[in-house]
């Protein structure tokens, strides 16, 4: 414990050489002054006397400080409370959402355009080449693309807002009381305005309000576990003993928790001095990477990028070769890389990322950072923490030993687990004891709760023992009326046994019954016979060893193990109203009779095991980390699966082979347990092969700095970390990994505060749902990219063979407009509720350099294949046929668009030797516009189903995802409402179709359609061939 | 990564030596989906030019499939300046309205009488010359009515080489939009031309003649059956002369056809069934 304890403080000072290393700015060097300072104020203090601590603070033992001196110091010192960490002002929040990641691609879009309407604006100042149609919609683009950026911007913004609104609701908004002890007289205040020097008083139950230094104590324990991940509560007393502050059993810690006792003491140290302030600064200090998901996005941005300026650098030199000016070049050029933007993707992807996000709360699963959806789904290890998290946090009855026998107790949440006989007399005497030898008891007014759930007054070992006879003898309270409690020593560590001396249920027997619990070696010594099957029988060596056999298999299995003995003083000796003095012993502790042992655990949760097996199968390494001791770590993590049946660490290949520890090949272990202070001494390559060379490990008794390390290490070898905890001493290691995971019922504020994602259940098998949505997001979100870019290069092409052949545009900006953001928009999002393909819990985590979201496949699919086999020819199609049908057949097309731009001209011959004004054929025109625009709608929808799934074939898959057959309905609904609706060719100018001009692109939405039925055929054909090869993506 | 190593990484991806990869792939690599892509490109050419060839097989060779956007059919002036329909000249400035007179004498260079005669028929004026097809078989070439330049009398440039341009007479030719199977006019009215002044100008457009009288397009020049059964076909017009027009000042003017069963344009179109222009004629 001790070790454990200082390695916080290695851990500190690793801190402040770490971080002067990475950054030497002057606001980190004076944070790492502000520790170096207290350190050597701690070191005074817990060794000074308590009147030189008194005189320090000009306080007083007795009457405490004065009112005027409080506030001084409060003035002084500020109040004592965490500084929340910087809060990025709203603004900050919100631009960050308006100019981060994809929106930057739209923001240069837009720019592009308003540049372009400028470049256009002050050239048709001189000349009228380019009407003031098109230059008009340059700018709506621009305003449009602005429109999309700031629109969605607000969504996720909003969105966010709303998941850090029950993050705030998490904080305790009850204000903390401290009692403590101004000019004589004990005033309750608030635990914000205590200030150094003051004296408090705490008991049982309380939180201790600032570092104090206990001045007296009686049976005073505390709960470190949030600052220390060590579960066992620990004493506290006046005498310092040890010379390091950590350890020093003087001295209470912030925000730890007093769990039975009472003590006094005086203030040291408030706020952010106090070592909980520390380590909340430290962990604010630390800069987290980008989420996988943001790092995928910027991936595609290049890749979008990389194309866009292609394609526009390509005709840009190919328009001036055909002899286009400059200027107008450079036009074009701007036309194309905007044209390349997906507009709607943006709210695509957010709109998707949301819906799981809301899915996932639904689960228990609370993302606090949108983009943190998908990032469970690439995790590749969890490093989950011990308490609370793997375990129910509670202590429960899991073995008993009496008839010379282990019994097992059931130790599930719900109580369904197996029970073991409980008719045995001896059971009932030890039951009896177990009762009696206790102090804890149930909190007042919980009657109609169930027994497990109850509040418990007193230690974790004895709560755990009241519960358990609560649950199998009924209610304690009764047995202990009956059996009026005359006598108690309470457990000491010299002792290490605990006794109370107690009058018999029966009236008529006047003796006294004595019963003992304590360390079982202990409780043996006292005892010299022994109960089983309820008869008392001579402790022989045989049945010694067999209570060592048991003592042993019990300590093995991690579990806290107590003896039980009790005896019935003799009535001779002991009279009624004996006086009982429990301080000069004046009766009977030797020659007892053991009863029996009970062994008790933080048990495993029941889902956890099961989790912990998906998580494997789904090659996600479960590495534990926790402050506890080895061997309870180990139990736990075979108890969980964490270390499988069947595998061995060093140690138990040694043990089985009986040769020493260091003969036994490292290799051969898969499973490592690994101390805290052996991770202290490591190199950082000894590090990186324990990590890389154990597929299972444990790490036990790790200081929060170790626990970053761990991190630092799985980072290093290119795992993407998810690091579940709820304890102070966690946040550093939450905040540093990829993504992290706080528990949001037993969660401290800290540790809520650094992580990425709370479990409201504070289950560990809710990570596994959490694993499976990011999982099928991050398929999803492909499919939904594939679809939404397939609609992006029919939108090119037009715009080209407009430059190149000189043919009337096929199909105009507010089309293409009302494809990215009308009809595109929900079959997208539909693709986010599809349903898995296959079982994705079943296949490797992706490995983020080699799994893209958007990769060259995707591309060569979408742009290459897809889109020209159906969008292009499709539309293409449907604009020769209305072009030919009311005249123009193609010959005469190439090489009109000069005269049939130019407005003056009202009399432009067709093929047939008709005459045509401007208007009239530019309602030709957008008639094509609108034609063109509902063949894509049509090839979208083939485009849908085909997007749909990625290796199956639609007919495996099903057409069950009715948000998608509701897209299909309302894409289709709305061209048609666009196309017909009165109106529409001012407004839009889009002009109502004849029938026959919608089925001109069935064709070839149909060969899409089987084209890529096909190529998934022969993908699940030849798995590995050269067609999933270039094409699966 | 280390720059150099980045570097490094892209001189590798551009050409791998230990691999031959170029670009992340081998020659065979390169190859192969090379070769898809060309076969995949060709069979779609070739599926879209079956489509396409489909579709042109659907098309009758006379008469598009349709015409509901030509309901109203256009009209034109002629001569026609640059960009707009503005005609602005100074009379003492030979250089500004030569450049009319001589587009007004290229355009009517097809109608010299000795051209209408020699390759269009007589016709009977006042009824439609309908060369209607007995069933399958094609009426085929149809003949087309004389459109004698002399019909546009002091408009014709004739006897006025200069179109009264010269004068501040200036001469204005209007066409109507050829559609193909139009009959304008009923119960054997013919179509005419009327042009006025807009609203604030009425008081300086002065009198106008116009040529053929009272300004008609003949029935005889309808149906038009299109460039490819009526190779010769001569479009009628219309010649309107301003005979003393306020000069110095802008004259809006909008000719409109007169004709009952051809639907008023919509208000968005200005050259349907209109043609409006602007006159400004300087002396000073």
């Amino acid at each position: 414990m001790g070790l454990h304890i200082s390695t916080i403080i290695d851990g500190l000072y690793f801190f402040q050489i770490a971080l002067h290393a990475k950054k030497g700015c002057c606001k980190t060097y004076s944070a790492t002054q502000n520790v170096d300072y207290h350190c050597t104020l701690f070191q005074t203090e817990h060794k000074m006397s308590i009147e030189e601590v008194c005189r320090k603070y000009q306080t007083d033992i007795v009457q405490g400080l004065t009112n005027a001196k409080a506030a001084e110091y409060l003035i002084r010192d500020g109040p004592n409370a965490l500084t929340p960490p910087p809060t990025t002002p709203e603004w900050v929040k919100f631009c960050r959402q308006l100019f981060g990641g994809f929106s930057v691609l739209l923001w240069t879009g837009a720019i592009l355009c308003f540049l372009a309407y400028a470049i256009q604006a002050s050239r048709s100042a001189r000349s009228h080449m380019f009407d003031r149609l098109s230059l008009c919609l340059q700018l709506y683009l621009g305003i449009v693309l602005t429109a999309v950026v700031v629109i969605t911007g607000c969504f996720s913004y909003f969105q966010e807002a709303k998941s850090s609104k029950i993050m705030e609701s998490f904080k305790n908004m009850v204000p903390q009381q401290a009692l403590v002890i101004r000019e004589g007289e004990k005033v309750q205040i608030n635990a914000e305005e205590v200030v150094g020097g003051d004296l408090v008083e705490v008991k049982g139950g309380d939180r201790i309000p600032a570092d104090i230094r206990v001045v007296s104590a009686h049976g005073c324990k505390v709960d470190n576990s949030s600052l220390t991940g060590e579960s066992e509560p620990q004493s506290r007393s006046p005498d310092c003993t040890h010379d390091n502050p950590l350890e020093t059993r003087n001295i209470a810690f912030f925000s730890t928790n007093c769990v039975e006792g009472t003590a006094r003491g005086i203030v040291i140290c408030t706020g952010d001095n106090t070592v909980m302030g520390r380590i909340a600064t430290l962990t604010s200090g630390l800069e987290t990477g980008k989420t996988p998901i943001a790092k995928e996005i910027e991936h595609f941005i290049h890749i979008i990028t990389g194309v866009a300026v292609f394609l526009g650098l390509t005709f840009f030199i190919l328009a001036i070769v055909l002899g286009y000016s400059w200027l107008e070049a450079v036009i074009f050029l701007i036309g194309i890389i905007v044209a390349n933007v997906p507009e709607g993707l943006l709210a695509t992807v957010t709109v998707c990322l949301t819906l799981t996000a809301k899915r996932m709360a639904k689960k228990n699963c609370l993302v606090k950072n949108l983009e943190a959806v998908e990032t469970l789904g690439s995790t590749s290890t969890i490093c989950s923490d011990k308490t609370g998290t793997l375990t129910q946090n509670r202590m429960t009855v899991a073995h008993m030993w009496f008839d010379n026998q282990i019994h097992e107790a059931d130790t599930t949440e719900d109580q369904s687990g197996a029970s073991f006989d409980k008719s045995s007399i001896t059971w009932i005497s030890l039951a009896r004891v177990a009762a009696l030898c206790n102090r804890a008891q149930f909190k007042a007014g919980q009657d109609q709760l169930p027994i497990l759930k109850r509040d418990v007054a007193g230690d974790a070992s004895e709560s755990a023992l009241l519960k358990c006879i609560e649950l199998s003898c009924g209610s304690v309270r009764a047995m202990r009326d009956r059996n009026k409690k005359v006598a108690e020593i309470p457990f000491n560590s010299t002792n290490k046994y605990q006794l109370s001396v107690h009058e018999t249920e029966d009236l008529n027997d006047n003796r006294y019954l004595l019963v003992m619990k304590g360390a079982p070696e202990r409780v043996l010594e006292c005892c010299s016979t022994i109960l089983v099957q309820g008869k008392e029988q001579p402790l022989d060596e045989e049945l010694k060893e067999a209570f060592q056999n048991a003592y042993m298999e019990l300590g093995g299995l991690g579990e806290r193990v107590l003896g039980f003995c009790h005896v019935l003083l003799p009535e001779d000796q002991y009279p009624k109203g004996f006086a009982f003095d429990t301080d000069d012993v004046n009766f009977q502790t030797k020659d007892l009779c053991f009863v029996g042992l009970m062994s008790m655990i933080d048990p495993p949760r029941a889902a956890v095991p099961d989790a912990v097996g998906k998580c494997r199968s789904a090659g996600i390494k479960v590495i534990m980390v926790t402050g506890d001791h080895p061997i309870t770590a180990k139990a736990i993590a075979k108890g969980v699966g964490i270390i499988s049946e069947g595998n061995e660490t060093v140690e138990d290949i040694a043990a089985r082979l009986n040769i020493p520890v260091s003969q036994v090949n490292p290799r051969d272990a898969k499973a490592c347990v690994c101390h805290g202070t052996d991770l202290k001494d490591l190199s950082q390559d000894q590090m990186d092969d324990i990590l890389r060379n154990h597929t299972e490990i444990v790490f036990a008794r790790t200081s929060p700095q170790q626990k970053l390390i761990i991190v630092e290490g799985c980072q290093r070898l290119g795992a993407i970390v998810a690091v579940t905890g709820d304890g102070v001493n966690d946040s550093p290691a939450l905040k540093k990994a990829d993504i992290g995971v706080a528990m949001g019922i037993s969660g401290s504020d800290v540790s809520k505060q650094a992580a990425d994602m709370i479990l409201l259940d504070d289950n560990f098998a809710s990570i596994v749902t959490g694993v499976e949505e990011g999982r099928l997001i991050f398929d999803n979100l492909k499919k939904s990219i594939a679809y939404t870019l397939t609609s992006n290069i029919p939108e090119i092409t037009p715009f080209l063979l407009f430059i190149i052949v000189n043919i009337p545009l096929p199909l105009g900006t507010i089309t293409i407009l009302c494809i990215d953001l009308g009809t595109d928009m929900v079959p997208a999002i539909s693709l986010a509720y599809e349903a898995a393909e296959s079982d994705i819990m079943k296949r490797q985590p992706r490995n983020p350099f080699r799994d893209k979201l958007v990769n060259e496949r995707l591309i060569s699919i979408a742009y290459g294949q897809i889109v020209t086999a159906g969008f292009a020819l499709g539309g293409f199609f449907a604009y020769f046929v209305i072009l030919a049908e009311n005249g123009f057949l193609p010959t005469t097309l190439v090489g009109i668009r000069l005269n049939w731009d130019d407005r003056s001209c009202n009399d432009l011959e067709d093929t047939y030797g008709q005459q045509w004004t401007y208007e009239q054929r530019k309602i030709v025109e957008f008639t094509c516009h609108t034609a063109f625009f509902v063949s894509i709608v049509v090839v979208q929808w083939a485009d849908v189903i085909i997007c749909k799934t990625r290796r199956n074939s639609v007919f495996q898959q099903g057409m069950r995802n009715k948000i998608l057959i509701f897209g299909l309905f309302e894409e289709t609904a709305l061209a048609a409402f666009l196309s017909y609706c009165p109106g529409m060719d001012v407004a839009l100018r889009m002009y109502p179709l004849k029938p026959s001009w919608w089925f001109c692109a069935f064709p070839y939405s149909f060969l899409i359609f089987v084209y890529d039925e096909v190529r998934k055929l022969l993908i699940r054909r030849n798995p590995g061939g050269w067609v999933e090869r270039e094409t699966y993506y | 990564m280390s720059k150099d190593g980045e570097k490094s990484g892209w001189k590798e991806y551009i050409w791998n030596p230990r691999t031959r990869e170029f670009m992340g792939r081998t020659a065979s690599s390169w190859g192969l989906i090379l070769l898809f892509y060309v076969v995949f490109y060709i069979f779609l050419a070739g599926l879209f030019a079956l489509t396409m060839y489909v579709m042109l097989q659907t098309l009758d060779d006379y008469k598009p499939t349709w015409q509901d956007r030509l309901a109203t059919p256009g009209m034109v002036i002629r001569p026609k300046s640059d960009e707009t329909y503005e005609i602005v000249y100074d009379t003492r400035n030979t250089e500004t309205w030569d450049l009319y007179a001589q587009a007004l004498d290229k355009f009517l260079t097809p109608y010299n009488n000795s051209l209408q005669t020699e390759k269009n028929k007589e016709c009977t004026p006042d009824e439609y010359f309908l060369q209607e097809d007995t069933g399958d078989v094609k009426n085929n070439p149809k003949r087309s009515c004389q459109f004698n330049r002399t019909i546009l009398e002091a408009c014709s440039g004739i006897n006025d080489r200069y179109y009264g341009y010269q004068i501040g007479q200036p001469c204005i030719i209007i066409k109507l939009n050829r559609v193909i199977g139009m009959l304008p006019g009923k119960d054997g009215q013919a179509p005419f031309v009327t042009c006025a002044a807009k609203r604030e100008d009425t008081d300086k457009i002065g009198e106008m003649v116009y040529f053929p009288p009272n300004g008609i397009f003949n029935l005889m020049y309808y149906p038009y059956y299109g460039k490819k059964a009526q190779v010769n076909y001569s479009q009628p017009l219309v010649a309107v002369k301003f005979l003393n027009i306020t000069t110095n000042e802008d004259v809006n003017i909008e000719c409109r056809i007169n004709a009952t069963n051809i639907p008023i344009g919509s208000e968005r179109d200005k050259f349907a069934g209109r043609v409006s222009f602007k006159l400004r004629i300087n002396t000073k």
